[in-house]
C-alpha cells in the first residue's frame, strides 16, 4: 500500500510526464477499439437496411450512390429517372414499387419524397401525430424532432439548393403532421413528404394567384385570347394552406417527373428474378440492383481497409509502446540518484521494483478509466457517428 | 351430456372458423356510385364497400374532409375512376399501392377537353388547366374494363377467393355487355340523329354509340339564363336537334321552353350517386328505355 502511495505521490509530482504517458496509452487502446465498434455498427446498419430493401431501380451509373442515397439518404444524389419507371413496374404485376425522391434538405436533414406505402413497408410507427394528409405537409423522424425541438403543428422550411441561383425555386414551408418513433436508422434523421410535395419543392409545381382573373395589371406581361403571360412579379405561395391549395398545380406530365429511385418489393422470389431479367438489356436507361449485394461489396472493401488500418494501428502502437519503454528507461536513468537514496534508506531492490511497477500500474489504470469512459461515449453515440462518418 | 348439448357444441366449434372468415372482410373505399356498385357485385360478402360522399353532392367535385381522407388512407383498397374524375386526390396523400385506377387500361383512349384558357409564367412555358372527360362508365365496354380492374385488385388482395370474384365478375360483365349491346343496336336505328345534352358528361357514350351529340353547360335544377338560351338557339340552328338529354329530371319551366323550340327532353342519368330507388343496373336500364324513345 505504501508503494502505491509513494508511486501516486511521484506521479502527482510529475504531472506533465504522467499526463503524456496516460494520453499515449489511452490513445493506443482507444483507436482499435473505437474502430472496431464503429465498423461493427456501420456493418449492422448497412446490412440490416440493405437486407430489408429487396430491389432498387435507378438511373444507370454508380450503384453505390443509388443505394446510399435511397437507403441511407446520403448526400450524393444519383441521376434521376422518370416516374414512368414506377408505373412500368406496377404494370408488370410482379412487384410493389415505392417511389423515392431524395434530393432536397430542410435544416440539413434530408427531405424524402415518397408515398404513404413507405411507412407501411418500413413498419414505421408514430410517436406523435399522424401521416400527412394534404399536399405541403410532412412527417419528421425522431431525431429531427428532438434536435430541432419540433412537434406536430409546427413548420419546417425546405432549404434552397443554392444561394446563388436567383431563378431557383422558393423554399416551401411545410406543416408537420407527425413525428415517427425512433428506429435507430436513417429514417430518424429524415423529413418525409408525399412525392407531389417533393415536386413542388423541385419547382415542378407551384401555387399562385389566378392570372386569368387578377385585376392587378402590373403582374401581366401579355394577355391574349387563350393565353396570359405573367411577369416575375407574380406572387407564388411559399406555403400550402387550405385556402390556397386549389391554386397549386404541377406543370407537365407527372409520368415524366423525376424520382431518384424506385424501391421495388417483389411479390415473390420468382417475380423478383423475372423483374431483374427485364432490366438486363442494354437499351434500358435504368439499372436494377440488389442493395444487399452492393452493401456486401462495400463491406468487403471496408474490411480490406480495416485490415490496413489494423496494421497501421499495430505499427503505431508498437512504436508508441517502444517510445514508452524509452521514456521509462530514460526516466529511470534520471532517477538513478533518487533510487540510490531509496536503496540507502533500506529498501530492497524488490521494493524499488515494486514501487516502479506500482507507478506503471497506476498509469495503466488511469488510462483504462479514460479509455472506458471514451468507449462508453463512442458506444452511446455510435449510430450517429456511423451516420456522420461512414454513411 | 345429452345429444342436443353435443350438437350445440359441434355447431359452436364449426361456427368459430366462420366467424374468423367474417373478420377477414376487406374495406374498400370508392369515389362514385357506379364503382361502388361494381365493387359490391364483384366482392360480394367478402368486401365492405364504403362510398362516403354525401348523396346530394356530385362526387366529381366533392372534397372530403380530413377525417374522411384518413379513412381512405386506412382502407385496404381505394377504387378510383381515373380520367381526372376525383380531383381531390391531386391535393391529398393516398397510399399508392392500395389505389386502383380503374380507367388505366384505356388511358390512351380518354377524351381530353381542350377549351380552357392557358397561361404562362417563368421558364416552364404555356400551360393549360384543362381536363379530361370522366364519365367513362357511360361507354359500357369501358365499364366492363373498369370492373375487370376491380376484380384484379380484389384477387390480388384475397387470392384465396379469386374464383368467387371471377364468377361475380362474369355475372356483372354479362349485365354490362347486355346494356352495351342494347345501346349499340339502338344507335343504328337513327344514325347521325342530332341531339343536345344539358351537360358535358356524355362524351364516351357519344363516341361508343355514334351519337351526334352537342353538349351545353346547364344544370337540371336551375334556369340556364338568357345567354345560355341564346347559345342554344345558335347551336340548334347549326345542329338541328329534336331532343335534349338531361342528367336528371329538368325544371318544368325549362322543359316547356324547350318544347317551344321543338326540343323534347329525356333523362339519361350518369348515376353518380346512389339512386333513391333501384341500383346502377336498373337506372341504366331506365336510361336505355328513355333513349329508346329518342332512337326508335
Amino acid at each position: 500500500m505504501d508503494s502505491f502511495y509513494l508511486a501516486w505521490r511521484y506521479l502527482s509530482y510529475t504531472k506533465v510526464k504522467t499526463f503524456i504517458l496516460v494520453g499515449c496509452i489511452t490513445i493506443i487502446a482507444v483507436l482499435p477499439l473505437t474502430l472496431e465498434i464503429l465498423l461493427d455498427e456501420s456493418e449492422r446498419q448497412l446490412t440490416l437496411r440493405a437486407e430489408s430493401s429487396p430491389l432498387l431501380i435507378g438511373a444507370k451509373g454508380s450503384a453505390l450512390d443509388l443505394v446510399m442515397n435511397s437507403l441511407y439518404f446520403a448526400d450524393e444524389v444519383p441521376e434521376t429517372i422518370a416516374m414512368e419507371a414506377l408505373e412500368q413496374v406496377m404494370d408488370t404485376d410482379l412487384a410493389a414499387p415505392i417511389p423515392l425522391f431524395v434530393r432536397f434538405k430542410a435544416r440539413d436533414f434530408p427531405i424524402v419524397g415518397t408515398s404513404l406505402d413507405y411507412f407501411d413497408f418500413r413498419n414505421l410507427q408514430f410517436a406523435q401525430g399522424e401521416k400527412f394528409v394534404m399536399l405541403g405537409q410532412c412527417v419528421i423522424g425522431a431525431k429531427v424532432a428532438r434536435k430541432l425541438n419540433l412537434e406536430p403543428g409546427d413548420h419546417i422550411v425546405s432549404s434552397p439548393e443554392t444561394l446563388f441561383n436567383l431563378a431557383g425555386v422558393y423554399p416551401l414551408k411545410m406543416k408537420i403532421t407527425g413525428v415517427l418513433a425512433p428506429t435507430h436508422s436513417a429514417d430518424d434523421l429524415a423529413v418525409f413528404v408525399d412525392i407531389p410535395t417533393a415536386w413542388v419543392i423541385d419547382g415542378l409545381g407551384h401555387g399562385h394567384q389566378d392570372v386569368a382573373k387578377t385585376t392587378d395589371n402590373t403582374v401581366i406581361l401579355k394577355k391574349e385570347k387563350n393565353n396570359v403571360t405573367a411577369n416575375a412579379k407574380l406572387m407564388q405561395y411559399t406555403e400550402i394552406t387550405e385556402e390556397n391549395i386549389d391554386s397549386f398545380h404541377l406543370h407537365g406530365d407527372p409520368a415524366a417527373f423525376p424520382l431518384t429511385a424506385v424501391l421495388v418489393v417483389p411479390y415473390d422470389e420468382k417475380s423478383g428474378t423475372i423483374l431483374q431479367g427485364r432490366y438486363l438489356e442494354n437499351e434500358t436507361p435504368y439499372q436494377i440492383v440488389q442493395p444487399k449485394e452492393v452493401i456486401d461489396t462495400l463491406m468487403a472493401n471496408i474490411f480490406k481497409i480495416r485490415n490496413v488500418l489494423d496494421a497501421v494501428i499495430m505499427l503505431v502502437g508498437t512504436a508508441t509502446l517502444l517510445a514508452l519503454v524509452l521514456v521509462f528507461s530514460l526516466s529511470l536513468r534520471l532517477r538513478e540518484q533518487e533510487i540510490e537514496v531509496i536503496f540507502k534508506l533500506g529498501c530492497s531492490r524488490a521494493t524499488i521494483a515494486w514501487l516502479l511497477g506500482a507507478e506503471i500500474l497506476i498509469i495503466v489504470l488511469i488510462s483504462a478509466v479514460f479509455c472506458g469512459g471514451f468507449m462508453a461515449l463512442v458506444q452511446y453515440y455510435d449510430q450517429e457517428l456511423v451516420r456522420q462518418l461512414f454513411i | 351430456m345429452s345429444i342436443r348439448s353435443v350438437l350445440i357444441l359441434f355447431l359452436f366449434i364449426f361456427a368459430m372458423p366462420l366467424q374468423g372468415m367474417a373478420e377477414k372482410k376487406i374495406t374498400i373505399y370508392t369515389v362514385n356510385y357506379p364503382l361502388t356498385y361494381f365493387a359490391e357485385r364483384i366482392g360480394g360478402d367478402l368486401v365492405n364497400v364504403v362510398f362516403p360522399a354525401p348523396s346530394n353532392v356530385d362526387p366529381a367535385f366533392w372534397m372530403p374532409d380530413k377525417a374522411t381522407i384518413r379513412e381512405y388512407q386506412k382502407a385496404d383498397l381505394i377504387i378510383l375512376n381515373g380520367a381526372g374524375y376525383e380531383k381531390w386526390t391531386k391535393k391529398v396523400s393516398l397510399p399508392m399501392l392500395r389505389v386502383v385506377d380503374t380507367s388505366k387500361a384505356f388511358k390512351d383512349k380518354l377524351i381530353h377537353i381542350e377549351t380552357d384558357v392557358t397561361h404562362s409564367h417563368g421558364p416552364s412555358g404555356d400551360h393549360s388547366h384543362g381536363g379530361t372527360a370522366f364519365t367513362t362508365w357511360l361507354d359500357f365496354s369501358q365499364a366492363v374494363q373498369q370492373a375487370e380492374a376491380i376484380y384484379k385488385a380484389f384477387s390480388r388482395k384475397l387470392p384465396a377467393n379469386t374464383t368467387d370474384f371471377s364468377n361475380n365478375l362474369e355475372s356483372l360483365k354479362k349485365d354490362l355487355l347486355e346494356l352495351d349491346a342494347q345501346m349499340t343496336v339502338m344507335s343504328t336505328n337513327k344514325p347521325g340523329l342530332s341531339l343536345v345534352a344539358s351537360h358535358p358528361i356524355y362524351q364516351y357514350m357519344a363516341r361508343r354509340y355514334n351519337l351526334n351529340l352537342k353538349m351545353v353547360m346547364w344544370e337540371p335544377d336551375a334556369d340556364p339564363g338568357e345567354s345560355e338560351w341564346k347559345h342554344l338557339h345558335e347551336l340548334v340552328n347549326a345542329h338541328p336537334a329534336g331532343w335534349m338529354i338531361w342528367e336528371e329530371e329538368p325544371l318544368p319551366k325549362s322543359v316547356k321552353r324547350l318544347q317551344d323550340m321543338n326540343i323534347k327532353s329525356q333523362v339519361f342519368s350518369p348515376c353518380f350517386s346512389k339512386p333513391q330507388k333501384g341500383n346502377f343496373l336498373s337506372v341504366m336500364q331506365q336510361n336505355i328505355e328513355n333513349m329508346g324513345a329518342i332512337l326508335k
